[in-house]
């Protein structure tokens, strides 16, 4: 009786306000260590960078820095010839990297997704450039491109099409789209495995009842498979736009940000002008124009998703 | 018998301890072992080699003094002292540039000790060559002690001039030109340089501004007050290097790299390159039979060398400020250089070392040095390195026809009035 009465009665719920807060509290010690790595390593760097775009510093200790407010910017905006090229081309390969490697990575995944012989070699195949380092993939695809041994403009030479032969990461107005596609090369892979793993939570039932309705391949695509596809899809958009914007080591190793600066991107620049030009405050302004971009892009994307889940 | 025992071992292990303690105070009366730590750049086998016995030498020849060596790679190099400047973490010595651009801002943030007092107690301003001592001259008093003087110059390969018919080498720019188009002619690349890594290239539009400027206005331009927007032989110049790569580079030069570009040279790919003289052991290592291999002085008409210097600079928070200049003295002299050998540089900074008999195109290299009325000196050591980048950024765009070699200059100038 005793044992059913506890069972049937609940102990005593504690205070409103205590059952708030316990979990919090018990979870704090435990969020301390990581807080504070996470504190000292990417907060406090983030913020002395902006704190270093105020102030004009060459990075050696023995010289103090000195503050000139908005001078770094104004010369960022007005008097440095570099700047524009590095700002449009983030935004081109932030554009072109959603564009290419998450539909190739899309189309391969729905093409995988089905019974195939060798699938899952495939599946395997396309995703192992995407586990190499880009300073590998860079020396590899400048083999690729070099003008008189590289694989390309020998191969075009071999089916007869050798004025199609170019300096593929020598001439400016094709150089960046060079890098590109060796990013291409590496990048899709990462996509088709998000969106492979993304397909396997499309109810079956679902796809076998719009074809019973009598809906077409491209229907069920659309009226099933995307909308089902859009949690994954959300993920894999942040983090094209994120790793778009902070691409380095594939471009400073094919071209150096080169030839003539075309391939310069803002994330280059901001190293260049730091640890190269060792103008540490020019270099925290372009780190900040390319943290506001950042945010500009994910945070309205971001807000938008979680706007339409709601609904 | 047990108490004798216990007695007699006691007394043995203190006599050991004494003994011991008799022994660290002698060193201590000696002045204690010294460490002289040495930051210096990554070096290949052949120059880890020779610094191994630089340094084997030294301390033989100083005991109690120990050379502790640390290596990096250029950029964690270039790194760790700017992050160690103004601290007690710097190194006593450390390997780096000379230069307005490079050792210059360090000699400015004061990474450097003047070294006057000791080039006053060891003679070494009598020891080396002009050259290489205008490096540790440049600023007030004396920063840095050579450890490379290297010279730069045309390497061509003998063969292939034979094969277009050049006969003599070019001794004016006119017949570097010339010979360019013979070259051509026949069938060969006249010149090679990669051009991902910017100072390759340079070395060529150095060359030009010496050719079309003069010494004194290049001089002028580089390290002084000059207006290269108002100077017509920076136009000049520019239109040149346009020219070259238009027609006497190897095709889609600007793709590639320096370490590309060298293997159409040991190949017989290309006739001609702009190189130091560590080059032509590579070039030999590489392929290219040695008697097939020469080198001309780029023919500026201004009579100059092309080169730049490397040293061991003193920082003023040395923990063993006299041991390191016993070191770099041990470094400079004949036995040091010796040690050195050819492994860092063809030429020594000792003016009374003579080249290496087996040396690849040692005595070419001397005749070279010899016939010199001075040293022009590559670019990016003259500029601050913001300077640099904006430098191979005109260059570029022109050599890939982005920008009129008639605005090159200007371009420059303004960048240089904004930013200076």
């Amino acid at each position: 009786m005793t044992a059913l009465t506890s069972r049937q009665d609940p102990p005593t719920a504690p205070p409103r306000t205590g059952r708030r807060h316990r979990p919090f509290l018990t979870a704090l010690p435990y969020l301390i260590p990581a807080v504070a790595l996470y504190g000292y390593f990417i907060v406090y760097p983030m913020l002395d960078s902006i704190r270093l775009s105020f102030y004009r510093w060459s990075g050696f200790r023995t010289e103090t820095p000195e503050f000139v407010g908005l001078d770094n910017y104004q010369r960022l905006f007005t008097a440095d010839p570099v700047f524009w090229k590095a700002f449009g081309n983030s935004v081109i390969w932030v554009v072109l990297s959603l564009l290419i490697p998450m539909v190739l990575g899309l189309l391969l995944a729905l093409g995988l997704n089905r019974r195939l012989v060798g699938r899952n070699l495939m599946r395997s195949v396309l995703y192992i450039p995407a586990v190499f380092a880009s300073i590998t993939v860079a020396a590899m695809w400048r083999w690729i491109y070099n003008p008189t041994l590289g694989l390309v403009n020998q191969g075009l030479e071999a089916v007869g099409l050798g004025s199609w032969a170019q300096s593929w990461l020598g001439d400016p107005s094709i150089a960046l789209y060079s890098v590109f596609a060796a990013s291409v090369w590496q990048a899709v892979g990462f996509p088709m495995v998000l969106f492979l793993a993304g397909l396997q939570s499309v109810p079956p039932e679902l796809v076998d009842a719009a074809k019973i309705d009598g809906a077409g391949t491209w229907q069920v695509f659309r009226n099933v498979t995307l909308p089902a596809l859009r949690p994954t899809t959300v993920v894999v958009v942040i983090l094209t736009i994120i790793n778009s914007l902070k691409v380095f080591d594939l471009i400073v190793g094919m071209t150096g940000g080169g030839p003539a600066q075309s391939t310069q991107v803002l994330a280059l620049w901001s190293y260049t002008q730091s640890f190269t030009n060792h103008s540490f405050g020019a270099g925290g302004a372009v780190a900040t124009v390319l943290l506001v971009l950042s945010l500009c892009l994910v945070v309205p994307y971001l807000a938008w998703s979680m706007k339409g889940d709601d609904k | 018998m047990r108490k004798t025992t216990r007695f007699a071992a006691t007394a043995g292990v203190l006599a050991l301890g004494l003994t011991a303690c008799s022994s660290g105070g002698d060193d201590a009366a000696e002045g204690g072992d010294q460490t002289v730590t040495v930051w210096t750049l990554t070096q290949e086998e052949a120059q880890k080699t020779a610094w191994d016995a630089l340094v084997a030498g030294f301390e033989e020849a100083n005991p109690g003094i120990t050379i502790k060596t640390e290596e990096r790679a250029t950029d964690a190099h270039k790194d760790a002292l700017r992050q160690a400047a103004g601290t007690d973490s710097l190194p006593d010595l450390y390997r780096y540039w000379g230069g307005p651009g490079l050792g210059g801002e360090l000699v400015t943030a004061g990474v450097s000790a003047d070294l006057t007092s000791f080039y006053d107690e060891y003679g070494w301003a009598d020891e080396l060559t002009p050259a290489a001592l205008a490096n540790a001259t440049q600023y007030d008093g004396y920063h840095g002690v050579p450890f490379i003087q290297a010279t730069e110059a045309v390497f061509y390969n003998k063969a292939l001039f034979e094969q277009a018919g050049i006969t003599e080498l070019p001794t004016s720019y006119d017949d570097l030109v010339a010979a360019a188009q013979q070259l051509k002619d026949a069938g060969i690349t006249p010149m090679t340089f990669g051009g991902t890594v910017n100072w390759h290239v340079m070395r060529l539009l150095d060359s030009l501004i010496e050719t079309e400027c003069g010494a004194d206005t290049a001089d002028e331009l580089t390290t002084g007050d000059g207006d290269w927007g108002a100077e017509a032989c920076a136009t000049d110049a520019f239109t040149e290097l346009e020219s070259w790569g238009a027609d006497y580079l190897n095709p889609g030069f600007m793709g590639i790299s320096n370490d590309d570009a060298a293997q159409l040279f040991y190949s017989g790919q290309a006739a001609m390159t702009i190189e130091g003289d560590w080059y032509g052991p590579m070039a030999v290592d590489g392929g290219l039979p040695q008697e097939d291999l020469g080198i001309f002085t780029f023919p500026t008409g201004t009579g100059r060398t092309y080169g730049f210097g490397e040293l061991l600079y003193l920082t003023p928070a040395a923990k063993s400020p006299d041991a390191a200049a016993t070191f770099l003295d041990y470094m400079v002299s004949p036995e040091g250089q010796e040690k050195l050998g050819t492994a860092f540089a063809s030429i020594s900074v000792n003016s009374s070392v003579e080249p290496a008999a087996d040396a690849p195109l040692g005595a070419d290299w001397q005749a070279i040095i010899g016939a010199g009325e001075g040293l022009y000196v590559n670019n990016d050591q003259n500029f601050s390195t913001a300077e640099t980048t904006e430098y191979w950024r005109i260059q570029n765009s022109v050599l890939t026809g982005e920008l009129d070699p008639a605005d090159a200059g200007a371009e420059f100038q303004k960048w240089r009035d904004a930013n200076n």
